[in-house]
């Protein structure tokens, strides 16, 4: 579905040298496939994200979706991102409808969609809300049903949860995964929690710090549909979540 | 004690002017200047020169000038300064441009520009639009530039075109800091109006002002500086109440109602 290769980006800095941000990333993600990347902050691995949604030009290497090359954003790859980025003058009625209104879905129809979207993300009632008027953990529901009304086959989220607390983190990953044990889109996530990422990935991808590469590809051969309160007792889940906090790199240190 | 006249929203205003009413109608008994009329005196020229329909059209013509210039402004100046706020190519070839620009005083230009299109509207017009047009671009510009980057790729994801995305992201997003720009932009818009009357004198409430200075009538000239409070007064009203209904989604939220405990 997606497969990415021999990718690596350098940023210019202020002082007009050179960081390298990303080494030679090769993976390839499968349909329908949940892949986490995981790694310490600092190692690019937003900005891989970012390359495969098309916002960001790689330096050296491709991505390819189904075989065609990425040159730019397009609507079979829905970001959500950890800023939310909704669209203020709109209330929450109006975010998740404005995909579909661009690509053409007539006003009525648009409107039942988006509204069965609220639904799902449960924020029935909050239609005519401002995003400023909610909290975070809301915010992100609806830019979740936001980018799910366009219909992307792909999603790719960058640290969604990074800036919830922690009760609104749990409850959100598990209406993640409902939403996405219904129609199993291929979902690219970024994170820097090990077990956000073990709990919800089939794989995960470490890696290393700043120019961040792929350390190792861990499967996560834990059983479907996951609980929560069943996990974290699981032995195996454990076993996994400590192997890999072993692999992740201490975060890269602010040089001066 | 202050909630209660903050509870009604015309009085403290109300209470002001009178006070400024009244110091001005003092200083006229105190010091008995020819130039300084008692306040009385000139508002009694009001009902007069509202009355007139001759101060009328040329209050009418000054207004008139005024929305045109500020109308070209508005659609020459906001997406200006949108596209340098987005193009750091557009913003390098404006900007010398404009800070060379942003400091002279627009109605110094006047008598130049007077040279070129003659003493009728269109100097003066073109005047307001000057002076408009500044803190409208670099508003507008300052609004673009704090656009969210994400915001934009998600609505590239959707697939938008950069031009849509100006227009129906860039645009709406900036709203609260152009209309910044729009409040300082009609206070100018004011002032350039009857400098440049003062200018040009032909028609207008700058005309009417200071020919009657000149003709040292004092009453008048007072009630027309009274006039031009007014029409900016409104004008201020208007605005706020179009701003609050178009940029309301960008309001702080306000948990605790001030002075309630």
């Amino acid at each position: 579905m997606i497969s990415i290769e021999g990718l690596s980006k350098s940023f210019e800095t202020q002082r007009r040298t050179s960081h390298l941000a990303l080494a030679d990333i090769s993976l390839d993600v499968a349909e329908g496939e949940f892949v986490s990347i995981l790694g310490p902050s600092g190692c690019g691995k937003s900005t891989l994200l970012y390359i495969v949604g098309g916002f960001v030009q790689p330096t050296t290497g491709t991505v390819a979706v189904r075989g065609v090359p990425v040159t730019g954003p397009g609507p079979d790859r829905g970001p959500v991102f950890q800023e939310f980025a909704l669209f203020p003058w709109k209330t929450v009625l109006g975010n998740v409808m404005y995909g579909l209104i661009e690509q053409g879905v007539a006003r009525p129809e648009a409107e039942a969609k988006a509204r069965a979207l609220i639904a799902l993300v449960h924020l029935e009632g909050y239609e005519n809300f401002y995003p400023k008027e909610l909290s975070g953990g809301m915010k992100q529901r609806v830019a979740i049903a936001r980018t799910l009304a366009y219909g992307p086959s792909i999603l790719l989220m960058d640290e969604p949860f990074g800036a919830l607390d922690a009760h609104a983190r749990t409850g959100l990953q598990k209406e993640l995964l409902e939403i996405w044990e219904r129609d199993r889109k291929t979902v690219l996530f970024v994170t820097h929690s090990v077990e956000e990422a073990v709990f919800l990935s089939d794989r995960v991808g470490v890696l290393t710090r700043a120019p961040g590469r792929v350390k190792a590809v861990v499967d996560i051969d834990l059983p479907r549909p996951r609980r929560r309160a069943e996990l974290l007792v699981d032995r195996r889940y454990q076993t996994l979540v400590v192997d890999i906090e072993g692999l992740m790199d201490p975060p890269t240190e602010q040089r001066p | 004690m202050t909630w209660r006249l903050a509870a009604l929203p015309g009085l403290p205003p109300l209470i002001a002017c009178l006070a400024l009413l009244g110091l001005w109608e003092a200083a006229a008994r105190i010091f008995a200047i020819d130039g300084l009329p008692p306040a009385h005196e000139a508002l009694r020229q009001l009902p007069a020169i509202l009355g007139d329909r001759e101060a009328l059209l040329h209050i009418l013509d000054s207004v008139r000038r005024m929305a045109i210039g500020c109308a070209l402004a508005l659609a020459v100046a906001v997406p200006v300064g949108l596209l340098m706020g987005r193009s750091r190519l557009v913003a390098a070839f404006f900007n010398p441009l404009l800070m060379t620009i942003y400091p002279v005083p627009k109605a110094a230009l006047m008598p130049i520009i007077m040279l070129w299109l003659g003493i009728g509207d269109a100097s003066k017009t073109l005047v307001i639009f000057l002076g408009v047009s500044l803190p409208l671009i670099y508003h507008s510009y300052q609004g673009a530039r704090a656009v969210e980057e994400k915001m934009l790729w998600s609505a590239a994801a959707m697939g938008m075109s950069p031009l849509q995305r100006l227009v129906r992201i860039v645009l709406p997003a900036s709203l609260p800091e152009i209309f910044v720009g729009v409040r300082t932009g009609l206070v100018l818009a004011l002032i350039t109006m009857v400098t440049s009357e003062m200018i040009a004198r032909q028609s207008g409430v700058g005309n009417i002002l200071f020919n009657s200075l000149d003709m040292a009538l004092y009453d008048t000239v007072y009630a027309m500086i009274v006039i031009i409070g007014i029409l900016g007064f409104v004008l201020d009203l208007g605005f706020e109440k179009l701003r609050a209904r178009l940029v309301a989604w960008a309001e702080p939220v306000h948990q605790i109602a001030v002075g309630t405990t």
